[in-house]
């Protein structure tokens, strides 16, 4: 019973619920909220404090949260209401094995779960060609992440992933970095975190840090959000001792740009920008995808009617509860898009990429949906000079 | 019984069809074989597939029918896009991809249906375990 577990009492204080002021901006402000779901911040804060007995509004609620941060963003109050729907899902995925509606039936899931293997042998870097330039052992890494997985599970969508690390990698050399790219990495486990798997994220967490460790690295170059995040913020939480540097792939590109190491070839056209939750609202990384797409000549950013902090999620998260509000918030992301005049939607996240253009397919809607997407590393990547 | 899992996924029409002949002739099945009996073949997708390893399985059998036998449509095409990708998936985890085949069967094949079965068995007792150690899900209550 929620109502009597401490650890839950413990979650509703550490996370300041109490200091919800029931103003409701949350709610205002919530894709899930304005799609039409029967789904409300504010509620849940409410359920939580003052009728903790409700559990099964408490225990929906808790899965059909985006994570997305826009609630906490607006709160007045300082709550963290992201963090708190963290904690609740690792409580309510311990207590009572729930683990929200799987998005492609939990097929990411079991892959991430088959890789706690200790014993795996991984054949995950034959898209490694000669003329990129990695290594086995050093101290800079590039984290690839699910990229190769993505693409071969993806293939229907045409969405390539693969892309987004061979551009990255490109980036890096012509950074005059030669990467380390671990044949045995996992996955980062972001996706297991998200959804309450507290024990494969930590297991995944210490085979990959081992992994980083045997190969001498001190830093890894991420060019996911998701990525960057588990491993800057969570890894170390698990990972007694943790020394990894990390540093986004935009972060290291904007200063080689600012110090004049790195220029760009022209690219005529308005492009927009979809910021992804998790760079954007959390990690704080607005500034930087404006100023690397402002250096190439001729581009002309346009952005949506929600951007930066405001930015609205791509409808989906750690491939959990994808529902028909996904969608129509999906929608809604793509016309904002589409009515700047865009011809490319650039993202820096390769799961917006996939839901984005996931939204795009559907033959049903009243008018076309289509955007080319591309994301951030890739098209800077092709436009070096 | 051996020390490896078997499981077959079998399409309810032809492949059942054999099973269900090869049974009643009396005819003898690898001991370590468990066989999952679905409507279509086109009902599996690739998460089901790769569950089936997460959950410890040494070797994956899809049982089908021939594409122009199918009852709904496109039942085995949707079996050859998904055991393509999964395939291809199994090989980049290290799992291998020759632990998943697919058969087709016409409905009066039950030596073939069997032969398949005991040829598999043999090539995945000779590559052993899969090397993902199994990790239940704790399942809702």
């Amino acid at each position: 019973m929620i109502l009597d577990n401490p650890r839950v009492k413990e979650i509703i204080a550490r996370r300041h619920l109490h200091m919800c002021l029931e103003c409701g901006k949350c709610s205002a402000s919530c894709p899930r909220y304005i799609s039409g779901k029967q789904y409300s911040p504010r509620m849940l804060a409410h359920k939580l404090i003052a009728e903790p007995q409700d559990r099964a509004y408490i225990e929906n609620s808790v899965w059909d949260c985006l994570t997305c941060g826009q609630c906490q963003e607006r709160c007045p109050s300082g709550v963290e209401f992201v963090q708190l729907i963290l904690d609740m899902r690792r409580e309510l995925a311990a207590s009572q094995g729930l683990m929200g509606y799987r998005a492609h039936d939990g097929a990411l899931h079991s892959w991430m779960r088959i890789m706690t293997s200790p014993d795996l042998k991984q054949n995950r870097t034959q898209w490694l060609s000669p003329e990129l330039k990695t290594r086995t052992r050093g101290e800079t890494a590039y984290f690839v992440g699910c990229a190769p997985y993505f693409d071969v599970f993806f293939a229907g969508l045409g969405v390539r992933t693969l892309d987004i690390a061979k551009d990255s990698v490109r980036l890096l050399n012509r950074l005059g970095v030669e990467p380390v790219v671990l044949e045995q990495e996992r996955c980062c486990g972001h996706d297991l975190l998200w959804s309450g798997d507290q024990d494969n994220f930590t297991e995944l967490c210490r085979l990959n840090y081992q992994e980083f460790k045997a190969a001498g690295v001190r830093e890894i170059v991420v060019s996911c959000p998701e990525c960057h995040s588990v491993l800057s913020q969570y890894l170390p939480q698990v990972v007694q001792g943790c020394d990894l540097k990390v540093t986004l792939l935009i972060d290291l590109a904007r200063r080689a740009a600012e110090q004049g190491l790195l220029d760009f070839t022209p690219l005529e056209g308005v492009v927009t920008y979809q910021d992804p939750c998790r760079l954007g609202r959390q990690a704080g990384c607005l500034e930087a995808p404006r100023e690397l797409l402002g250096r190439i000549p001729g581009l002309e950013l346009k952005e949506m009617a929600n951007h930066g902090l405001g930015a609205l999620c791509c409808g989906n998260n750690s491939f959990i509860n994808c529902d028909a509000y996904s969608k129509r918030h999906q929608v809604e992301r793509l016309r904002q898009g589409l009515a700047t005049g865009a011809g490319l939607l650039v993202t820096a996240c390769p799961k917006c990429m996939i839901h984005l253009t996931c939204a795009m397919r559907d033959p049903h809607q009243d008018g076309p949906l289509q955007m080319k997407v591309r994301d951030l590393a890739s098209l800077l990547a092709d436009h070096i000079r | 019984m051996g020390a490896i899992n078997l499981l077959g996924i079998a399409c309810n029409w032809s492949p059942f069809a054999c099973y269900n002949a090869a049974g009643q002739a009396g005819m003898e099945l690898p001991p370590s074989f468990r066989l999952m009996r679905v409507m279509c073949i086109g009902r599996i997708n690739q998460a089901l597939i790769l569950r089936a390893f997460e959950y410890g399985a040494d070797g994956v059998i899809l049982l089908e029918c021939f594409d122009e036998d199918c009852r709904y449509g496109p039942g085995p095409e949707v079996g050859h896009t998904n055991v393509e990708r999964v395939r291809r998936l199994l090989h980049f985890l290290g799992i291998g991809q020759e632990r998943l085949l697919e058969k087709a069967f016409a409905a009066n094949e039950k030596e073939a249906l069997v032969r398949a079965l005991w040829e598999f068995s043999e090539q995945i007792e000779e590559l052993g375990p899969n090397p993902a150690k199994p990790r239940q899900e704790r399942v809702a209550s």
